[in-house]
């Protein structure tokens, strides 16, 4: 397992849930890992941990600097606020638009003239970039812009960097136990839920994990500018599922 | 009022025995499953549109129970057969010398998984609904390149589906055959762009109309015990807008892209499905 070997990777949001999922796995593939997060290092985190707001941008150059050469980075760090449009506030704006898409331009401005030759970017976009998730209007929003900067960064960074997103869709952490403790029944909408994913279970921090590593890796060399959707397949179902009703 | 695709300056139309102004005054048009749940739909608002249109299908009545009110000339056609779309065409190009708008709106749906379907079943989907596509439209180019002349555009709409993009259980055969039509509108809007022939598609989402009616009622779309009624309630709660389309809702989508007003509008799939795939599954919640 040294797909990564010999590469120094940094992973924003790598305290819990699928950034660190991509942390562990990028270690057990051979990578220097670097993360950091909002507040002290985690308990039991096997690298270098700093601490850091993606959204301040000079806090994230400071911390390039500090860093050096590089040969992966992932924009992982995002936060979920459930409201729609109307309900949203300017703090809410703040706060999404702030981590998920300034946060994911602070690092790629900061870092990209410290990735060398043959670096690879790996952004968490969603499926809710793609398609909408009912209230979840700046989310929604915020992922659709990591979708178009990752076109753009491939567009103007190739051949000496590649850029790619991955899509999750419902995956197992805080999130998405959130998601479901708003419903009015949450076993219920736990089991509906499942029943509209063709692989009947939710993902894994560790399923994205798996597709980070391959775009990190040299296998990927010809993959840039896309869009990678790891879901279990439930965007690819219609929502009028007979099965549920 | 369509305007020069060069100059901008507006383009009259031309006279029609009414005094109404239809988007579609003067141009003839051909629509392939012309007495179906949609066809119908599409004949009729053309026709009030202005254009001379014609009804193809199977039979008279199309896959409806009863006849149509609609005077429309009526041409006999099975869309798997050159032969037949040879004949329609020369008898539109000797009644009127070019068509303006072709609609191939013809299709079947087969209910099963792939395992479930026979070749037979298999061959007859991609018959009709791709290669019916295609022999339709080879053969009614010629004509639409004759309406072309002159600054206008020819508009050539064909029927994709949202399950050419999202798969619906148990269709398997139809998914892919929606699929396929998707890739040949771009690669027609390609070719015949040039000599002013827009190509579009048309993605229809769950539209009230004899096949939906099969797909409640099929053997490959569940039930669990529900009534036909709770079924279509069911379904209509999964869409944003709450109700499923009319084939109306088809009509005025085909007769703008048919119009003079979607002049720069070519090789697009347009889905029309009151929000559904904007979605990513509507959860119980």
């Amino acid at each position: 397992m040294t797909r990564l070997s010999g590469k120094r990777a940094f992973v924003t949001g790598g305290r819990q849930g699928i950034g660190r999922a991509i942390v562990e796995a990028f270690l057990v593939e051979g990578a220097e890992v670097i993360t950091c997060g909002r507040g002290g290092k985690p308990d039991a985190l096997p690298c270098t941990w700093h601490s850091l707001d993606v959204s301040d941008p000079d806090a994230v150059a400071t911390v390039a600097q500090s860093i050096g050469p590089l040969d992966i980075l992932v924009n992982n760090a995002g936060v979920q606020v459930e409201k729609t449009v109307v309900d949203s506030t300017d703090l809410d704006w703040d706060l999404v638009i702030g981590a998920n898409c300034r946060g994911v331009f602070n690092c790629c401005r900061a870092f990209i003239p410290t990735l060398r030759s043959g670096g690879s970017i790996v952004n968490i976009g969603s499926i809710s970039g793609q398609v909408a998730d009912p209230s979840m209007a700046l989310y929604n929003a915020s992922k659709a812009f990591v979708h178009g900067l990752t076109r753009s960064i491939a567009v103007d960074h190739g051949p000496k960097i590649r850029c790619n997103a991955i899509c999750p869709g419902w995956i197992n952490t805080g999130m998405l136990e959130a998601g479901f403790d708003l419903a009015s029944d949450p076993v219920a909408a736990r089991q509906d839920a499942l029943a509209r994913h063709p692989v009947r279970r939710f993902g894994e921090p560790r399923d994205v994990a798996a597709m980070a590593v391959w775009l990190a890796s040299d296998e990927a060399a010809f993959a840039t500018g896309q869009l990678f959707t790891v879901d279990g397949g439930m965007t690819a179902a219609s929502p009028l599922n007979p099965g549920v009703f | 009022m369509g305007r020069d695709l060069h100059t901008n300056a507006p383009v009259l139309p031309a006279k029609q025995g009414t005094n109404r102004m239809g988007l579609q005054n003067g141009k003839v048009a051909l629509v392939t499953g012309g007495r179906g749940g949609i066809g119908r739909a599409i004949v009729d608002r053309l026709q009030r549109e202005g254009a001379i249109v014609y009804a193809a299908d199977l039979s008279e009545d199309g896959s409806l129970a009863g006849p149509s009110a609609n005077d429309s000339p009526f041409i006999r056609l099975d869309v798997t057969s050159e032969q037949a779309a040879i004949a329609a065409m020369d008898r539109v190009r000797a009644e009127h010398g070019k068509l303006d708008i072709l609609v191939n709106a013809a299709g079947i749906e087969i209910e099963k998984t792939i395992e479930n379907t026979s070749l037979e079943e298999w061959n007859r989907s991609f018959a009709v609904n791709v290669t019916g596509t295609f022999l339709t439209s080879k053969h009614a180019l010629p004509l639409m390149r004759a309406a072309a002349s002159g600054g206008r555009t020819a508009s050539l709409i064909n029927f994709g589906s949202y399950d050419g993009f999202i798969a619906d259980p148990g269709l398997a055969a139809y998914c892919a055959t929606k699929g396929a039509v998707h890739a040949l509108t771009r690669a027609m809007a390609c070719d015949h762009g040039p000599e002013g022939i827009r190509v579009n598609a048309i993605c229809p989402g769950y539209i009230d109309t004899p096949m939906l009616q099969s797909f409640f009622t099929g053997d490959g779309s569940g039930g669990g015990g529900k009534t036909i009624d709770q079924l279509q309630q069911a379904v209509r709660d999964v869409h944003p807008m709450r109700t499923y389309g009319t084939p109306e809702d088809i009509a005025n989508l085909v007769n703008w892209l048919a119009s003079d007003e979607a002049r720069y509008a070519s090789g697009q799939l347009w889905v029309l499905d009151g929000g559904l795939s904007a979605q990513v599954q509507q959860m119980r919640l």
